[in-house]
């Protein structure tokens, strides 16, 4: 085959591979194209190549240089249309597929609102140094009454008043009850702590109440304690300011009205300023010397304070839950909105 | 306490408007309810703390109010003229129970004539909300108002022997009260007789049968003090709570017995007429002096935080009514007034000049040392797993600690001691400690099945209470779940939980057998050997216990075991550099060959090499393996830490695999 009819062919063979290539519109007509073309086994380019034999000998580097220019070109030119049918395929839209159908989703479970508050808390009073404390949910006369100032004759420590328990009294301690406050807990903790002392203590308490909308027998308390030399009713304020800034947000201000709790003397409500107008926080006041000395502390040199909230209360206004029992109704639709 | 402002105005006439009183006294420890308009007077709600008996009357809360804007307060001095016969010819007083009534004091009155009262009485009581009766009975009502000592007028002429005898009640004897109602009477109640019968309730009620009416002309005005404690009890006991028992059982000032008589009777002159008997018969112990109390100036800063001026601490407690015995530059000695039977401290005093001086003066800016906090351990676990169970999609419930007997015993896996018992229910019937979460959960259960709610898995973590001879109960924390899933989607759920925990124990199961469990289903958790806890499938038997349609499951942990064995700060293992294989491998086995069985002896024929054993499926078909046989579909996947394994190696650990299973369970290789 002489030079010239061979380069000839090889030009009808540009040019008509460049066309097929440039014609194809999908990736099936592509690659129908490719093989026809550059196919390692039988395509026309590898079928070409074999004539490259047949070429005199003198005009072999010319005529293998054409090829080799041929091959790239072709090539490239496939390397083109694909690109054009991959852009053209990123452009064209699947009506079929509804991007609004709703994704395939999960069920997470829920915190009960009553953890996610006791969390948030607990978390805030870390902050400010204070430590958990737990303690016994049964407990003795001594913890729950005498330690705390309560003797025998205050009214607080009535059949009536309390849930005691049916065991007999036992030689140490005599009859048991279901905490009625968590200051039990604070009692403890000076017991086996020298001071100073930076506890918050949290859990279940129980009181006879007739549940309705704002009273259920059993609830929760949060309540600090504080012990340390020179600790003062400023102190308190201070702390119980950081506490409603950090839990509420914006400027808080706090307030104090005078009130009595056997275990706190002084003894106060605690009010903080809310849109315009104050609302109740909770009790607080200073440790009573008394309750000092009955854990072993000199309450001349040491002075503390303590206050404690309703954990349902702060939640219940929080989320505006009507009627506390839906706290301990347990029914999904309510949990599953906190 | 209400408050009739026009009455309040009689002892102290502040140069202030009655909102402005009320806010003040709130601010100084009478939390004010609220103030309502009655004809041209104000009745104002004052809540009055048990601690402060003394503002129980109109005079005790002038006193405040004169503290608080250092007015001058004005208190009458009842003098009444004595003109009739001596008090001892015409009636007669013994006390029996002086442990029940201290003091009694009588003074008689002759020739009243019983009629409506005069307006301004009635409308001293109508702002109040007491109903008039006549002008003996309302002249006992208005002094309990205005000073807080209760009386009681008898008629005298009916009083047997005309005499009054305070004993406790003779057995099975009985009153009619003035509310016309009978009370037993009980012993350790404190009854004030006549020569023949009870007469009145001391200090809680009088009798039917000797109050004044229209024809009544004598009168006996009883002043007395009782025991608080016993006054609570009878009131309780009786539930007959009234005026004079919620004043006895805050005690009240010793002195005002004497002022309160004398106050009655200079009114019932005034307005019933009579003739008042000479003298007083007063029988019992009167009050001694109080013991003086020292407050220690730099006390005042040091619980406080703020200094008050010595002149102002002096000032205050003067109008409280504190008689200055010492005033040195460091310290205040003063004999609290007879009123105040809760000064009896240095901090008494200090908590009195407080809130006179007023709170708002303590700044709510100070410094306040930091200190560190660290969380604990159970904090960090509890975190954990409410995350993981959250995850799981479990919602967290809260559930009463006290339950009915019927839950109690349904299910108590724990312990076998008895639950403890309420003397008092919690919630209707509820009166057991529960030992176990499970049924309460089983309820919640129930109550969100009744409301038609679906996919419903709770789990709560709290307290149970296991009793003990002689200590207080062990209140373990437990984890309770329950879920409508069967068996194994709960035991999946524990499964993930101890993995998200990175607990480094096993976790094995024994078998449990309780009614609540289907047969089979039901299994004691032991991680590492120790036990973690229980997990079953409700038996028909069960769900029919707790009234439940759908089919459900339960599981509960112990929290403690769960910290001991989980890891919270886990360390990071180097990743492999070197490619694993992979093998499937399905074993015929019997029927009885337990998946247990099959890990451990997976396990030990692999050896080192394995880095995850899988349970995939389990294939039953009596045809294509014959009855009893049952095709248990595992992978496993290999590596060599050291270098990347060829699947010859591989071949070989699954050949030692199927060799070891064959002989030690029968099982055969299925191609």
């Amino acid at each position: 085959m002489s030079l010239a009819v061979f380069l000839t062919e090889l030009d009808e063979l540009l040019a008509a591979g460049q066309r097929a290539l440039a014609e194809a519109t999908d990736a099936a007509a592509l690659e129908a194209a490719r093989v026809e073309f550059l196919g390692a086994k039988s395509g026309r380019l590898r079928a070409i190549q074999r004539q490259l034999g047949a070429v005199p000998p003198a005009d072999k580097p010319a005529a293998g240089k054409r090829f080799n220019e041929l091959k790239q070109a072709l090539e490239a030119a496939l390397t083109a249309a694909r690109e054009r049918i991959e852009n053209q395929r990123a452009a064209t839209v699947d009506t079929t597929f509804d991007a609004t159908l709703p994704g395939a989703s999960r069920r997470l479970g829920r915190l009960h609102p009553i953890t996610q508050t006791i969390q948030e808390l607990q978390e805030i009073m870390g902050r400010l140094g204070f430590s958990v404390a737990d303690g016994p949910e049964v407990e003795d006369e001594f913890h729950n009454f005498e330690a705390l100032n309560i003797p025998a004759a205050h009214p607080a420590r009535d059949p009536l008043e309390n849930f005691y328990l049916s065991t007999a009294a036992t030689v140490t301690g005599g009859p048991y009850l279901l905490r009625s406050q968590t200051s039990t807990v604070q009692i403890r903790v000076m017991e086996k702590t020298p001071p100073p002392v930076r506890v918050i203590s949290l859990g279940r308490v129980y009181r006879p109440d007739t549940a309705d909308a704002t009273h259920y027998p059993m609830f929760h308390q949060i309540e600090g304690l504080l012990i340390d030399r020179r600790v003062t009713m400023a102190d308190l304020k201070s702390v119980l300011r950081l506490f409603a800034k950090s839990y509420f947000g914006g400027d808080v201000h706090i307030r104090f009205r005078p009130s009595f709790f056997p275990f706190t003397e002084p003894s106060v409500e605690v009010d903080m300023t809310w849109h315009q107008g104050w609302i109740e926080m909770g009790g607080a006041g200073m440790v009573d010397p008394h309750v000092l000395a009955a854990v072993g502390y000199d309450p001349d040199e040491y002075s503390g304070f303590a206050f404690g909230l309703g954990v349902e209360r702060v939640c219940a206004r929080r989320h505006g839950v009507a009627d506390i029992r839906d706290f301990y109704r347990n029914d999904v639709r309510f949990l599953r909105q906190f | 306490m209400i408050v009739s402002w026009n009455w309040l105005r009689e002892y102290v006439r502040p140069n202030a408007s009655a909102d402005d009183v009320a806010r003040r006294l709130m601010m100084a420890g009478l939390n004010h309810e609220e103030t309502q308009p009655v004809g041209d007077d104000l009745a104002i709600d004052l809540e009055v703390t048990s601690n402060r008996a003394d503002c129980l009357g109109h005079l005790g809360v002038a006193r405040e109010v004169a503290v608080l804007y250092e007015s001058p307060l004005e208190l009458p001095e009842p003098q009444p003229v004595e003109n009739g016969p001596a008090v001892a010819e015409l009636a007669k007083v013994r006390i029996e129970c002086p442990e029940l009534c201290p003091r009694y004091t009588a003074r008689v009155i002759q020739g009243v004539k019983v009629g409506p009262s005069p307006a301004w009485l009635r409308d001293r009581l109508a702002t109040l909300g007491v109903a008039s009766i006549n002008n003996v009975v309302d002249v006992t009502n208005y002094v309990l108002f205005e000073c807080g000592q209760p009386l009681h007028a008898f008629d005298l002429n009916r009083l047997t022997g005309k005499e009054i005898i305070v004993r406790q009640p003779r057995s099975g004897e009985k009153l009619e009260a003035i509310d016309h109602r009978t009370y037993d009477l009980a012993a350790g109640m404190c009854v004030i007789a006549d020569a023949q019968r009870p007469v009145g309730i001391g200090g809680v009620m009088g009798g039917a049968s000797t109050e004044v009416t229209a024809a009544t002309t004598d009168v006996l005005i009883e002043s007395a003090a009782f025991a608080p404690m016993s006054i609570r009890s009878t009131a309780r006991l009786l539930n007959l709570h009234s005026d004079s028992s919620y004043r006895f059982e805050r005690g009240l000032d010793p002195h005002g017995v004497d002022w309160a008589s004398r106050r009655c009777c200079e009114l019932i002159l005034a307005s019933a007429g009579g003739q008042l008997a000479k003298g007083v018969i007063d029988v019992g112990t009167r009050p001694g002096e109080r013991q003086p109390i020292v407050l220690r100036r730099p006390q005042i800063a040091r619980v406080l935080g703020i200094d008050i001026p010595r002149a102002r601490v002096r000032a205050i407690l003067e109008a409280l009514g504190c008689r200055t015995v010492r005033d040195d530059a460091d310290a205040i000695t003063v004999i609290p007034p007879s009123w105040r039977a809760d000064l009896t401290r240095e901090i008494d005093l200090i908590e009195e000049v407080a809130r006179v001086h007023g709170y708002e003066t303590i700044p709510e800016d100070v410094q306040v040392p930091m200190a560190a906090s660290a969380r604990t351990p159970l904090d960090r676990l509890l975190v954990a797993v409410r995350h993981a169970l959250t995850g799981c999609g479990f919602d967290e419930a809260y559930t009463l600690s006290v339950v009915e007997v019927n839950w109690s015993e349904a299910f108590s896996p724990w312990t076998s001691a008895a639950a403890l018992h309420s003397q008092l229910p919690v919630l209707r019937r509820a009166d057991r400690l529960r030992r176990s979460l499970v049924p309460s959960l089983l309820g919640a259960l129930r109550t969100n099945e009744s409301l038609g709610n679906r996919d419903v898995q709770l789990f709560e973590i709290a307290k149970v209470y296991w009793q003990h001879a002689d200590r207080l109960p062990d209140e373990p924390r437990l984890i309770g779940l329950a879920s409508g899933g069967d068996y194994l989607a709960m035991k999946g759920v524990v499964e993930t939980l101890l993995a998200t925990l990175h607990v480094n124990a096993e976790l094995k199961v024994a078998p449990y057998a309780h009614p609540l469990f289907e047969a089979g289903r039901g299994v004691e958790l032991l991680l590492g050997g120790e036990r973690l806890g229980f997990l079953g499938e409700l038996s028909a038997a069960g769900r029919k216990q707790f009234e439940l349609r759908e089919g459900s499951s339960v599981a509960e942990l112990g929290v403690e075991r769960l910290l001991a064995a989980a890891v919270l700060v886990p360390k990071t293992q180097p990743i492999s550099q070197f490619p694993s294989i992979e093998r499937d491998l399905n074993l015929v086995v019997g029927d009885d060959v337990r998946w247990d069985d099959v890990e451990r002896v997976v396990r030990a024929a692999a050896g080192e090499l394995l880095a995850r054993l899988d349970y995939r499926d389990t294939y039953r078909n009596v045809e294509r393996l014959g009855a009893g046989r049952k095709s248990v579909l595992l992978s496993i996947e290999l590596r060599d830490s050291q270098g990347t394994l060829t699947g010859a190696q591989a071949d070989e650990v699954r050949d030692r695999i199927v060799g070891a299973c064959r002989q030690q369970l029968a099982a055969e290789l299925r191609e």
